[in-house]
């Protein structure tokens, strides 16, 4: 194995317009991991999704991904490298049907057989999602669609799947199978790269997990010795320590 | 009686309820600040007590008035005045007309109810309104002086070009030139740095101590703490709590709101109806 | 068979031929709408294209049908490629709606290539099938109709099989449904885009080729008629929506059909524009969708590109408007002070446009209406009960500005592209009332023998004479526009044009400041269009038509938006230019589609900047 991370922002600087978003971050995410980026409102982690994916490009610093500079690429060719997307509030493709949007998830792969294979396991890790085929993917409840976004994630056969707020507007039902379903994702090989607000969930199923605010990483570290930080909590409930 | 009365005011998008069922009362002289994680139904409050939006249900009155069906520009002409959470300049007008605009409710003779006397009266200017003009663009002045040296010297510079927290400045300075009864905050310090907020942190407390009414949505609590008489938290369009600054920052819903459960409650997993299959 | 039952019939067939058409051009823009949030202008003349194709194929080399149908497909899939290349994709980080303005430059610019390779006259596109009619229930249908029915249905059979079956199908409809989900699917956009484009053109041009067959006729104008009635049909589907484009079609062109059976067929277009604006009041998300907002986002923005406009000295103004007046002191070629004399006319029309799209940020490209409007009125007072020129003027601007205003209000509630297909629509509902309401305005033949401008009873009519008449007027309507958006209402109108929202929460009444805004802009219009009535002695509905509304835009838009001096530059230097260069004239409108076009792509904010 390599010592190379699989993701690595390094030194990047992010603006909109006028406001930094960004400054200076550092992220290293190792093969096989899982790592959430945790942050209160307005921290700049879903600017981070958006930057790993080319949809933002930094104004100073570089994004690698598997050993190669992405941050000036555009966002099909990132996935074409192997990166999965999982986006906030799922963007179901809510006019097509269930498989079309499982499929829409290999879109970019030409192995028609393999593809074929994918979607048999999906079907057998998604029962639920099997039931409901030829529906469209709009009428789906939130947890379903969140299922469903994960499943298109994993069609496209990703070293590394980007989950922005899996867990948000779910049921605390579904907020656990979700997590459960990530452990299973990350164990059968796939690196996860996770933006988190629900800190005390996320930090149970992450290996490292990194806290944004205002856009500086304020602190990094095993899951374990985060979940017990009292520092955390003042990181989302106000910050500047008072 | 209260200043601003919301009686179960609710909003709905698509289904979506992005506030359900809030009720608030603020006092004159009151602040108010509201708190809640993204997505928590804040601004979408803002909007309503404002009349940029209409609620699905539910009463507001001012000043024991009800402000329910009218429009925007009405609920601005009641004493109304509002900051945006993204700012919201009037990007290619210079600064002084920015706040100028902010004066339009207060305008008389400028302003004559009559269509045709108003578009006259912008042809040939009455004396009475280039008083009006003038009187308004020294109160303009003032009131961007009030901001030091941020705003003054760029007082003839497009609004466009100035940095994000002038922008910040420049659109509190337009929501007091309408000599507002009541003053409605949305994050006024987003983006700024640590002195930046200091100092933001500072004027409001300045209109606070001239008796201002102020509503505020903020993100750092630490500015909250030292503003508030009472803070209101929002969650999923609900108010969760609602108290005195430090027995908020205490409470457990509120942490609970900002950081996630540490468990899930047994009994929900149990109940949870949508699909507890799903996960094989 | 009873006669009411048989007209009904055949209604009903003539509407369900013509309606395939418009689902055929519908169904193309619904396409370009889905994945690149463009209204697309140049869909006309892609139809129109198309028709033209058919028709040298055809008619000129005896092509079979099959080879017309493919040269069709071959050239409007390259036209579209190239329009989703200069109307769009370059745009990409330009002003929300300049992509719109291109292609209505881009629409000129097609319409006068065609114009100048196959003259402007109609060409008769004579049948080439057999004329047999097939006999159904007590009426028939003839061998075209079943043509044209079949093509509607494969079209939409093959573009379902695309949709649904095809990678390019998946990949149009989620870059239709969601952009950026689609590209964290890996889909490209771009060329997503681009098939999409070409797709739409193919269907719009095998749509021309028909309607082509169907009228037997092809004429360089049926694009822009054409394009609105594939917008209407399209809007009455909802924006973007396929299947519902396809039903607007047939529901357009059957509800066109029963009103041209009950009223007459001049009645058919003014159908269309009253369903187009109804539908944008009250349903602007199509029948099957109750909602009544329309949808928000892209459709905001107006079209200014911000710049410091450039400071013209007073002393230098004043130059210039004394040399302006005397001008003819020195230069009696009468060819020239009429040309001059043009330029000042539509300086007013640039200015009116620049005040309500400028300042205000309200895009009207249906200006043409206002001029019609003083004109006819002017034109009526004049003839009709002898009011003496200075009179009849002031009315024509006045009955403007209070009619144009009132037809413009329900639109108030739209923004930017709304407010822009709405004024369009108005427009042109303006026009077809004129064709319509014979009585008043004797229709088609339009008004003669108007009296020529006149001065305390004394006519004016020798070339100098007419050319300073014109200038005064021009230079009182920059005066009376320059203390307008000096004033509290100017700064009024400038922030409901930044922001409307943050406008109206400080205090700002919508409607009113937009009414003031087009009330002013009409007015200054209706005393263009009525001057020019009294100059040119007569009009008929089509004197003041869609390219003059357009004309003026691209003058505002060359002089910087919302500058008044500018405005008059554009406008003299539009209508200078193609004379200086003789050869230019035939191909006017050829240069000005190519100067819009050029403008939003590489100096949206004018030469003199914006203000």
């Amino acid at each position: 194995m390599t010592t190379q991370p699989l993701l690595e922002l390094q030194h990047v600087d992010t603006y909109y317009g006028p406001v930094q978003v960004h400054f200076d971050l550092n992220v290293r995410v190792l093969h096989g991991e899982i790592v959430c980026l945790l942050g209160g409102n307005a921290s700049g982690k879903s600017t981070t999704m958006k930057l790993i994916l080319g949809l933002v490009k930094p104004r100073a610093g570089h994004v690698f991904f598997n050993g190669v500079e992405i941050s000036g690429m555009a966002t099909p060719q990132i996935i074409r490298l192997g990166m999965g997307s999982v986006p906030e509030a799922r963007r179901i493709f809510s006019n097509m049907t269930v498989r079309e949007n499982l499929l829409m998830g290999a879109y970019h792969r030409r192995d028609r057989q393999a593809v074929n294979d994918d979607y048999e396991r999906m079907l057998a890790l998604f029962p639920r999602l099997k039931e409901r085929l030829g529906q469209r993917g709009g009428v789906l409840s939130g947890g379903e669609q969140q299922m469903l976004a994960i499943g298109r994630a994993l069609m496209g056969r990703p070293r590394m799947i980007c989950m922005d707020e899996p867990t948000m507007g779910l049921s605390p039902a579904f907020v656990e199978r979700v997590l459960e379903l990530i452990q299973t994702i990350n164990q059968q090989g796939t690196t996860i790269f996770m933006v988190e607000q629900n800190a005390n969930l996320a930090l149970q199923i992450a290996h490292r997990g990194y806290v944004l605010q205002n856009g500086h990483i304020v602190l990094e570290g095993a899951a374990a010795e985060l979940l017990d930080s009292r520092a955390i909590q003042d990181a989302y409930l106000g910050g500047q320590g008072t | 009686m209260a200043l601003l009365e919301v009686e179960q005011i609710s909003r709905y998008f698509d289904g979506v309820r992005a506030v359900d069922g809030v009720s608030l009362a603020v006092n004159e002289g009151e602040f108010l600040s509201i708190i809640g994680p993204n997505g928590a139904g804040k601004t979408t409050l803002f909007n309503l007590i404002t009349g940029t939006d209409q609620p699905t249900q539910g009463a507001i009155r001012f000043d024991g008035r009800s402000l329910v069906g009218l429009r925007p520009d009405q609920f601005a002409g009641r004493g109304i005045a509002r900051t945006f959470q993204h700012g919201r300049v009037f990007g290619n007008l210079s600064v002084l007309d920015n706040v100028l605009v902010g004066a339009h409710t207060r305008r008389k003779a400028s302003r004559p109810r009559n269509l045709a006397l108003e578009l006259a009266g912008a042809l040939v200017r009455s004396r009475e309104a280039r008083a009006e003009e003038a009187q308004l663009q020294a109160e303009a002045e003032a009131i961007i002086a009030r901001f030091g040296e941020r705003l003054t010297p760029r007082l003839h510079e497009a609004a466009s070009s100035l940095s994000y927290a002038n922008r910040r400045r420049l659109e509190l300075a337009r929501a007091l030139a309408l000599h507002p009864r009541l003053l409605l905050l949305d994050e006024p310090t987003a983006g700024m740095n640590l002195t930046e907020t200091a100092e933001m942190l500072e004027f409001i407390r300045q209109l606070k101590a001239q008796g201002l009414t102020i509503l505020l949505i903020e993100h750092k609590l630490p500015l909250v703490m030292a503003l508030s008489d009472r803070v209101m938290v929002m969650d999923n369009g609900e108010k969760i709590a609602e108290g005195a600054p430090e027995a908020i920052r205490n409470n457990p819903r509120v942490i609970e709101a900002y950081l996630g459960q540490k468990q899930p409650r047994p009994e929900q997993t149990v109940e949870a109806t949508d699909g507890s299959a799903v996960a094989g | 068979m009873d006669s009411f039952l048989r007209v009904f019939f055949d209604q009903t067939i003539n509407g369900l031929v013509i309606g395939n058409i418009y689902a055929l051009i519908a169904v193309g823009l619904a396409i370009i709408f889905g994945v690149g949030n463009l209204i697309n202008f140049a869909h006309g003349s892609v139809y129109m294209i198309g028709g033209y194709v058919g028709w040298v194929c055809v008619t000129r080399y005896g092509l079979p049908l099959p080879v017309a149908f493919a040269a069709v497909a071959v050239v409007c899939g390259v036209i579209g490629v190239l329009i989703e290349r200069f109307g769009l994709r370059s745009l990409q980080n330009a002003a929300r709606i300049s992509p719109l303005l291109a292609t209505i430059g881009i629409s000129f610019i097609l319409d006068q290539l065609v114009q100048i390779i196959f003259t402007p006259d109609p060409q008769s596109f004579p049948n080439p099938l057999p004329s047999t009619r097939i006999p159904i229930g007590g009426g028939s249908i003839g061998t075209l109709d079943v043509l044209i029915a079949v093509t509607g249905l494969s079209a939409a059979a093959i573009l379902y099989v695309i949709l649904r079956y095809t990678r390019l199908g998946w990949a149009l409809r989620a870059t239709a449904q969601d952009r950026e989900a689609a590209l964290q699917m890996g889909v490209d956009v771009n060329a997503t885009n681009r098939w999409a484009f070409a797709l739409a053109a193919i269907l719009g041009g095998i749509a021309g080729m028909l309607v082509g067959m169907y009228f037997q006729t092809v004429y360089p104008t049926m694009s822009f008629q054409a394009g609105l009635k594939g917008f209407t049909a399209n809007l009455i589907g909802g924006l973007g929506n396929i299947p519902g484009a396809l039903v607007g079609g047939l529901v357009l062109g059957v509800v066109e059909s029963y009103g041209v059976a009950v009223l007459g067929p001049s009645y058919r277009n003014l159908f269309t524009f009253v369903i187009l604006i109804g539908m944008l009041i009250f349903r602007p998300n199509g029948l099957f969708n109750p909602r009544r907002q329309p949808p928000p986002e892209p459709l905001t923005g107006t079209f200014i590109a911000y710049r410091k406009p450039v400071r013209v000295p007073r002393w230098a103004v004043i130059t210039a408007a004394g040399v302006a007046l005397a001008l003819p002191l020195f230069m009696r070629d009468p060819y020239l002070l009429q040309v001059l004399t043009n330029a000042w006319l539509m300086g007013m029309v640039a200015l009116s446009i620049t005040l309500v799209t400028g300042t205000a940020g309200q895009m009207s490209l249906g200006q043409a209406g206002f001029l019609a409007i003083g004109a006819y009125t002017s034109a009526l007072l004049a003839l009709r009960l002898g009011w003496p020129f200075e009179l009849t003027l002031l009315a024509g601007g006045v009955l403007s500005a209070g009619l144009g205003t009132l037809l413009v209000l329900p639109a108030f509630r739209l923004r930017a592209h709304y407010v822009a297909i709405a004024t369009i629509g108005i427009g042109e509902i303006v026009s077809q009332i004129i064709l319509n309401w014979d009585s008043l305005t004797q229709g088609p033949l339009g008004l003669t023998r108007i009296p020529p401008p006149s001065i305390l009873g004394v006519d004016v009519f020798m070339p100098r004479e007419v050319y300073w008449y014109s200038l005064a007027l021009l230079l009182l309507a920059a005066l009376f526009q320059w203390r307008l958006v000096r004033s509290s209402l100017g700064r009024v109108w400038r922030a409901l044009r930044e922001d409307e929202v943050a406008a109206q929460a400080y205090g700002i009444n919508l409607y009113r400041y937009k009414a003031l805004a087009f009330a002013s802009s009409a007015f200054i219009a209706g005393l263009s269009g009525a001057f020019t009535a009294h100059m040119y002695t007569y009009i008929n509905n089509e004197t003041f038509n869609n390219s003059t509304s357009i004309l003026g835009l691209t003058m505002a838009i060359l002089g910087g938006m919302g500058n008044i001096i500018g405005a008059i530059v554009g406008a003299l230097s539009l209508t200078i230019l193609p004379e200086l260069f003789r050869g230019l004239v035939d191909y006017r409108y050829l240069f000005y589609g190519l100067v819009l076009v050029l403008l939003i792509r590489f100096r949206p904010q004018g030469l003199m900047g914006t203000e």
